[in-house]
């Protein structure tokens, strides 16, 4: 009976997750909609300007001042021989160079040069001259200037310019707000239902408050090997929370057990989605466990090296399209919708990260403290509520450690994340962490706010030896 | 708005900034052209077009047009089998099978049933799907070299099932509907037209999928298994997807093969034997495994050279037995100086040719040249 119950269960939490899914995308959307619409006004205002530049350029020659046009033309001309001669310059100097490093006779080559580059400069100067001459010629066939005809024009265009933004924003704002008002209403539904199933969810367990990840009893056996043994720890809502312990202590193989790549030989391991709504992790699949939301970095990099940041990104949201197979196909519209909305959200993080001028490079080669913030920006892309960082500051230097902390910080406040690391560097974890758990052998060790865990007894014995030896 | 109080009588340089603008356009325009990689496909088919049409009109040597319509029916698979080992990195030696089931489907829709292509196509791929599904689901939670055992097994039994049902398959030209209507009855020149519709869209199909979401699913699960999962990719999901569209491609191709050629013996044929699963593999790794023109190069290397030029050759005609021995040492020199295949090799001649540009300006202008 209880199999049953706890089967109804995990079905209505089925429906949760895949309607919070949906919500996550259309608040995306809804984020989206003034970008795109500024997107769609741009481009038919961009067409009037180069159509209105085009009925102009009929008059500009007319209206402009002559003597300046044909300085201008000059100016051109003239930059363009320069590279020219820039370039016979430097192939004199350096068959110069060549000649005396092949021992020729110096005076000879200095002379030779100084010849070619009197060659030169008279040959611009000659240009020069050519270039006056034509400019004369052209200023004694125009002379006239009349901007009437050139002004007339332009004002009436300024006119219909600013007409056709005003419509255009009238026509334009109308839309969006009806795309907005159907985005909305179908946020509101879905928001509806959710609270309607979540009324039904009946969970007999719950967490004390402020909890949001429990684990009770951790076990986890590799044959006889007691990797973790007994471990039991809070993370409290919003808070960074540190999990130390010499080499080998079983720090990531408690990650692991959380994110469900490993199964816990006993144990339990609960997590709350939101109010009242409380699952134990043990019951999902390893790709299941990022859509409940924890996502995590690893220790060694998993960055995919062969495709771009962004698409480093992406790969993230993979969970949040909902076009099918046939759709990806052929490129629908719909795909590329999604996509759209995917690749700002993405921007969105990047920027966020200080990672934008990588955004179009291939991970390939990339720098290790850069690989470092695009683990984290991806753990970011599928709206976590703890984060799990693995050895965040391992190979970084002091620097790039307390920028580190302070990024850390950062996204603590500004996502509202709690998050959960591993860490060997101390000062890194006694200065950020709000409380810390110290283990050995799988066995818990100390647990409490810092300075509790410093002056730990075992703690100290765990890292320096006993004082007997 | 910027752009329309700009004050002409400030730039006076309006018309060859026009000209240049116009110019400008134009090269934006083919450079998009140039970037979206379904042009060139598009282009691909035209000319293979051509050439069948160049050899109704009797300009082309026929044979030619024949071998090169035989190597694009492999194309096909060895683009099913590029999604399968370069983006999910699952080496399957079960590929022949495949062929041989949607050949077999073929045959007994139009020679036995007297049904249509349509529902030949339908059919192959269906009892395709059915059979990839069920081994899919067994074999794929192991990876690497058992996957392909176990796919070699699998391979070898499709093979002798089949050849139990009918050893020597075998349609008529008056079999070949495309409608059910008697007067559109096709001939070979037809079908090649087929295969390279066919070979279009599948392309632009396998362009699409390494390009979506999809695609970047398998890469991920390629390059690391852990960040996958973590990442809410479920392995099983789109190893069989990967699996299961490199399967859809063999049993097209089987199907075309059945078309364009009429007529294949199971016993004495190496059709769907290993030889073609390895020939297949090789290709796609001569190729360079992630990129699709590479794929096809590689396929018109391994079959098409033979099929085209070598078996002119009255040397090579008497041994056949040599093609397999150059094909083989192929893939050993590709494999030992370009593991990243023919693609790779187009790279690193490009960077060559450019390094080479750059060492003669320096010979002449002097270094640091900016």
């Amino acid at each position: 009976m209880a199999k049953i119950l706890d089967k109804k269960l995990s079905s209505v939490q089925n429906k949760l997750l895949s309607l919070r899914q949906k919500l996550d995308f259309y608040q995306e959307e809804l984020d989206y909609l003034d970008e795109k619409y500024q997107a769609k006004m741009d481009k038919v205002l961009s067409a009037f300007i180069k159509k209105a530049d085009k009925k102009l350029e009929k008059y500009a020659f007319e209206a402009c001042d002559k003597e300046a046009y044909a300085q201008a033309v000059i100016e051109e001309k003239l930059q363009k021989y320069d590279v020219k001669a820039y370039m016979k310059h430097r192939e004199a100097n350096h068959g110069a160079a060549k000649a005396i490093f092949a021992g020729g006779n110096v005076s000879e080559a200095l002379a030779k040069n100084k010849e070619q580059i009197a060659l030169i400069n008279a040959k611009r100067k000659e240009y020069i001259d050519r270039l006056e001459a034509e400019k004369a010629e052209f200023l004694q066939k125009n002379s006239a200037t009349s901007d009437k005809a050139y002004n007339e024009l332009s004002k009436q265009l300024k006119a219909e310019f600013d007409a056709k933004e005003n419509e255009l924003k009238v026509k334009l704002d109308g839309k969006k707000a009806k795309e907005k008002a159907s985005i909305e209403a179908k946020i509101s539904k879905l928001q509806s239902k959710i609270t309607e199933l979540h009324g039904q969810l009946k969970s007999s367990d719950k967490l004390e408050d402020d909890v949001l990840l429990d684990i009770e009893g951790l076990k986890m056996y590799f044959g006889g090997l007691k990797a973790v043994d007994d471990l039991s720890f809070k993370v409290k809502k919003g808070e960074i929370f540190g999990l130390i312990g010499p080499n080998g202590a079983g720090k990531t193989t408690v990650f692991n057990c959380i994110t469900q790549f490993y199964k816990p030989t006993a144990g339990k391991i609960r997590f709350a989605i939101s109010e009242n709504e409380v699952i134990t992790l043990t019951d999902y699949k390893v790709h299941d466990i990022v859509l409940k939301g924890i996502s995590r970095t690893f220790q060694n990099i998993e960055v995919v090296k062969e495709v771009t940041v962004l698409e480093n990104l992406l790969i993230a949201a993979t969970r949040y399209y909902n076009s099918n197979l046939f759709t990806q196909m052929f490129h629908l519209p719909a795909l590329k919708r999604e996509e759209q909305i995917m690749r700002a959200k993405a921007d969105k993080i990047l920027k966020y990260m200080d990672l934008y001028s990588y955004r179009d490079r291939l991970a390939w080669g990339l720098p290790y403290g850069v690989l470092k913030r695009i683990e984290i920006a991806r753990a970011l892309m599928c709206n976590p509520k703890l984060i799990i960082l693995d050895e965040p500051a391992a190979g970084l230097n002091e620097s790039e450690t307390a920028d580190l902390a302070a990024l850390i910080h950062k996204i603590r406040t500004d996502m509202g994340c709690t998050i959960l690391l591993v860490e060997h560097d101390m000062s890194l974890v006694m200065s950020i962490c709000d409380h810390i758990c110290a283990i050995s052998f799988g066995k818990k060790l100390a647990c409490g706010t810092p300075a509790e865990v410093q002056a730990s007894k075992e703690v100290q014995e765990a890292y320096l030896g006993s004082g007997g030896e | 708005m910027n752009k329309l109080n700009r004050n002409y009588l400030n730039m006076p340089l309006y018309r060859a900034e026009n000209e240049r603008r116009s110019v400008e356009n134009t090269l934006a325009l083919l450079n998009k052209l140039r970037k979206n990689p379904v042009v060139g496909y598009v282009i691909f088919a035209l000319i293979l077009t051509v050439t069948q049409i160049l050899s109704s009109a009797g300009l082309v040597n026929s044979s030619f047009v024949y071998a090169i319509g035989s190597t694009l029916i492999f194309c096909v698979v060895s683009l099913g089998f590029c999604l399968l080992l370069g983006y999910s990195a699952l080496a399957s030696l079960g590929t022949a099978g495949f062929i041989g089931i949607g050949a077999y489907c073929t045959y007994y829709c139009l020679a036995e049933w007297g049904l249509t292509i349509g529902v030949a196509f339908i059919m192959s791929i269906v009892i395709a799907l059915i059979v990839g599904a069920i081994v899919g689901y067994i074999s794929l939670r192991i990876e690497g070299i058992y996957l392909a055992i176990v796919t070699l097994g699998i391979s070898q039994i499709i093979k002798e099932v089949l050849a139990a049902l009918v050893d020597t398959i075998k349609i008529k030209g008056s079999q070949i509907t495309l409608f059910g209507i008697d007067s559109l009855k096709l001939k070979t020149e037809s079908i090649f037209y087929i295969i390279v519709g066919m070979m279009l869209l599948l392309m632009i199909i396998t362009h699409n999928i390494m390009n979506s979401p999809t695609g970047r699913a398998m890469l991920a699960m390629k390059n690391s298994t852990s960040a996958a999962q973590a990442f809410g990719i479920s392995l099983m999901k789109y190893r069989l997807l990967a699996f299961m569209i490199s399967i859809i491609y063999a049993a097209i191709a089987g199907m075309l093969f059945m078309l364009y050629n009429r007529y294949v013996s199971n016993s004495s044929s190496t059709l769907f034997t290993l030889s073609t699963s390895l020939n297949i593999l090789g290709a796609v790794i001569i190729g360079g495994m992630k990129s699709i023109w590479g794929t096809v190069a590689g396929t018109f290397i391994i079959y098409g050279i033979d099929k085209m030029f070598l078996q002119d050759i009255e040397f090579f005609r008497e041994n056949p037995t040599l093609i397999t021995l150059f094909c083989g040492i192929l893939v050993v020199v590709v494999i030992m100086f370009y593991p990243g295949g023919l693609a790779q090799l187009l790279m690193e001649v490009k960077y060559k040719v450019e390094a080479f540009i750059r060492k003669k300006k320096e010979g002449k202008y002097g270094k640091d040249l900016g």
